[in-house]
């Protein structure tokens, strides 16, 4: 396991984007020479969540409003960290009322699945920008 | 995700193989494959994870619903061999009590 410079990675809030913020994960994991296969799976589960939730909120309120957000990845010995920052309007969401959708449901998991693959999972509104804070412990 | 493969299997039933990335931005064009399948008559529908690397939400949302489409029409939705993520996500979901996973495709096919 190793430390690592911080990776920030900034993208149109598309759909897209969601691919290329998974794909800049893979090679930042890489560079950590962390061959823990179920912290990499965790971590990897709730980033993707909560960058789809950035871009469905962002174009559910805003539509395609030419809106982008940040991602910032970085790693200590003890944990890895992951800081979403956006500029749209605030997400209006009580993460301690987020439940897990019942089986038979198509949607409404994604918010509890990366609460429950995380350690911490954080949001505030900070100088008018969604800030999500993402850490699982190495 | 880089390609769905559909394969009639010779004993009945589909073989749907999603290669790659089952998320949000792929999850529609599984439920449309299975769409199809299912209009066309099949009714026992095979899914192949053993080339899926990673399952969102949205996937998992894919899987459900085709689940109860392939009932719906009086068939069934089996999963096969899912790797360690899509593990993962199918127990913190609790969805491995309605997806419980095959070890083969040729253990789904059969009754």
């Amino acid at each position: 396991m190793s430390e690592s410079a911080p990776r920030v990675v900034i993208v149109p809030a598309t759909l897209e984007s969601i691919d290329v913020v998974q794909a800049e994960f893979d090679e930042w994991w890489t560079t950590l020479a962390d061959d823990n296969m179920k912290t990499r799976f965790a971590f990897e589960t709730a980033i993707v969540e909560i960058a789809a939730n950035i871009v469905e909120h962002t174009q559910r309120v805003e539509g395609q409003s030419g809106r982008g957000y940040s991602l910032e990845l970085a790693a200590t010995d003890a944990e890895v960290t992951a800081i979403f920052t956006d500029n749209g309007k605030p997400a209006d969401i009580d993460l301690s009322t987020v439940t897990m959708a019942d089986i038979d449901e198509e949607s409404g998991r994604g918010l509890a699945l990366a609460i429950a693959a995380l350690d911490s999972l954080d949001y505030r509104r900070v100088g008018g920008r969604n800030v999500w804070t993402l850490v699982c412990k190495r | 995700m880089t390609s769905i493969d559909v394969l009639i299997a010779d004993a009945g039933g589909v073989v749907i193989t999603p290669s790659g990335r089952l998320t949000v931005v792929t999850a529609p064009q599984l439920r449309t494959v299975v769409a199809e399948q299912i209009a066309l008559g099949h009714r026992l529908i095979v899914v192949d994870l053993s080339s899926t690397e990673f399952v969102d939400s949205s996937g998992l949302g894919a899987l459900v619903s085709c689940l109860k489409s392939a009932r719906q029409a009086g068939g069934d939705l089996r999963i096969v061999a899912p790797t360690e993520q899509v593990a993962m996500v199918l127990k913190m979901t609790n969805l491995d009590r309605i997806l419980q996973p095959r070890a083969s495709v040729a253990d789904a096919l059969r009754d």
